[in-house]
């Protein structure tokens, strides 16, 4: 069966965040409202030219009927969605389809969280502590409830399968502090060694601490339009070549009862999301795998065929994945260095790689105008890069993506 | 049914309109291992739920299994974010997958139940330096209440079927 494709029918026009910081101090509704302003101004628009709001958000968030009023904004469609990771790309695609009805012309994409401040990931205190029911029953009762504990089983049967080291895996932070070096808004912008990872703390066999991505207090915002709206706005317009949403394993809340576990859901994605795009991986400039582990990025860039099933260990680490390399992955230094948002400054991140303005130190940033130069403290635009993929990642059982082009 | 049942600082809920838990919490608290199998395909499923997730279909009997397998995954939580495991570390939480209907109807699908490893007394965790990958586990009930027990893993005797794998140090 042909796939069906809205391919370069749409583009994502404005992208805007407020800092990454660990304590905003202010609520996600003022955080929510920063970030979808910046975004707006950034695609040359007002207040009125936006009539669609998405959001995501786990119990943790500013629902969109109290951001957009706010802005002044009104709404012809919007809808609140329960989701983290790999949100951001489903939620681009349900925008496009949105627009297509006819319900809505433009959409804002939105996700404010304190994730440091307010809910960490798993609940610590009370929140870990909560009562347990339903199917909870079936891993929380035996200490098995962050995402790290959930995640765990994944990659230590995949270490067994296809004998992934820790070493290998470790790279992935060491590229993405390379790239976070260069990133003024990274919390994290320390270069980190192969043996710093594998040398800090465990936090769960097989995950060290740096193994782990960073909790932040952020908001972020995507604006997508028609790519016909698109041609007369302020930015170059970024094209959706392709898009797959929280496309899943054959059980969504335990991934871990059926099929191989080392398998993941961008196994189901990839012929999705390619078959729309036209293309093919090796076509691809920069990667935007999800690093909510180290694990995280390997695991999807093989499943999405960047290299053979079982050999992410050896892709991660050689280097491919680096500022520099052949194809660079999380080139803002990603959750593990930046900061989280759950997914959306990474689809942020490929938009302003795609403009050729990625917001590094080089003087011409904003024009567009880069040295290349990939040492600390120095540029971090990709020379060149015309397509980026995002792998969005939920949990092993689910995962979206994201092919753009500019 | 008296509620909530407390392990570990934590308040288990299974009131008596859980159709998923209830029964199979009470027939672990008679120290039998029982899940639900589909009246019309005869496939087993663990968690026990309320449609075959091969057939569709929604008949479904208790049958008992022997509670012997073999760990398929694991690991070792060493920073516990729950308050009642923060003594424990570093503890091991085992994927055994058990020995009936191995590779149906699938080659890669088995019976996958999550549990601690513990020792012989069904209480105390195992030490953690005894988790690994291809060890053969046998179930043991931990009796938390007069209707719940939970199902949990120890070290069999038997020899592996295969290799053992534990993470290297």
């Amino acid at each position: 069966m042909a796939t069906k494709t809205l391919r370069d029918k749409y583009c994502i026009v404005g992208v805007g965040e407020t800092e990454y910081s660990r304590g905003s101090g202010r609520t996600t509704r003022a955080m929510a409202v920063e970030a979808v302003r910046k975004a707006i101004l950034d695609a040359g628009l007002r207040a009125s030219d936006v009539d669609g709001m998405l959001d995501y958000q786990g119990g943790d968030s500013t629902f969109a009927p109290h951001v957009a009023p706010d802005l002044g904004i009104r709404l012809n469609f919007y809808m609140d969605v329960v989701g983290g990771g790999s949100s951001t790309e489903a939620l681009v695609g349900l925008a496009m389809g949105a627009i297509e009805t006819g319900m809505c012309n433009t959409v804002a994409i939105y996700r404010s969280m304190n994730g440091y401040s307010e809910f960490r990931i798993g609940g610590t205190g009370a929140r870990a502590a909560q009562p347990v029911r339903g199917m909870d029953l079936a891993q929380v009762p035996f200490g098995m409830r962050s995402a790290g504990q959930t995640f765990a089983f994944t990659f230590m049967r995949h270490m067994h399968e296809y004998g992934t080291t820790s070493e290998q895996v470790a790279h992935v932070k060491v590229a993405h502090s390379k790239h976070a070096s260069q990133n003024p808004k990274a919390v994290q912008k320390e270069r980190v060694t192969v043996q710093d990872v594998v040398g800090s703390r465990w936090i769960v066999k097989p995950l060290h601490l740096l193994d782990c991505c960073l909790e932040t207090d952020n908001a972020t915002c995507l604006i997508v339009t028609s790519a016909e709206r698109a041609r007369d706005l302020r930015a170059r317009p970024i094209y959706v070549m392709g898009v797959a949403g929280r496309v899943s394993k054959p059980r969504v809340d335990f991934h871990w009862a059926h099929g191989p576990i080392s398998r993941v859901a961008g196994y189901y994605a990839k012929d999705i999301v390619f078959g729309q795009a036209g293309i093919r991986p090796e076509d691809v400039h920069v990667t935007g795998s999800y690093d909510a582990f180290t694990f995280t990025t390997m695991l999807q860039l093989e499943e999405y065929g960047f290299c053979k099933k079982g050999e992410g260990g050896a892709y991660v680490s050689s280097g491919i994945i680096e500022l520099g390399g052949k194809r660079p992955n999380n080139t803002s230094g990603g959750h593990l260095c930046e900061g989280y948002t759950h997914g959306m400054s990474m689809v942020i991140e490929n938009v302003r790689q795609l403009r050729g303005t990625v917001d590094d130190t080089c003087p011409g940033a904003a024009e567009g105008k880069h040295t290349h130069d990939y040492s600390v403290g120095k540029c971090r635009q990709v020379k060149d890069a015309e397509i980026t993929m995002n792998l969005g990642w939920a949990m092993p059982a689910t995962g979206s993506a994201l092919i753009m082009r500019r | 049914m008296p509620q909530p049942v407390t392990y570990r600082g934590m308040a288990l809920i299974v009131p008596d309109n859980d159709s998923e838990w209830k029964e199979y919490f009470a027939h672990a608290r008679q120290h039998r291992l029982m899940l639900r199998a589909c009246k019309a395909c005869g496939l087993m499923r663990y968690p026990p739920t309320h449609a075959c997730p091969w057939c569709m279909d929604l008949g479904w009997t208790w049958k008992e299994v022997s509670g012997r397998g073999t760990i398929y995954s694991y690991e070792v939580v060493h920073h516990a974010i729950q308050p009642g495991f923060k003594d424990a570390t570093p503890y091991g939480v085992v994927l055994v997958e058990l020995d009936e209907q191995r590779g149906q109807p699938t080659a890669d699908e088995g019976l996958r139940i999550i549990g601690n490893l513990v020792k012989p007394d069904g209480v105390s965790f195992e030490d953690d330096t005894q988790v690994a990958i291809g060890k053969r586990v046998r179930v043991v009930f931990q009796d938390l209440a007069e209707h719940m027990a939970l199902v949990q893993f120890a070290l069999s005797d038997e020899a592996p079927p295969g290799h053992v794998w534990r993470l290297p140090e």
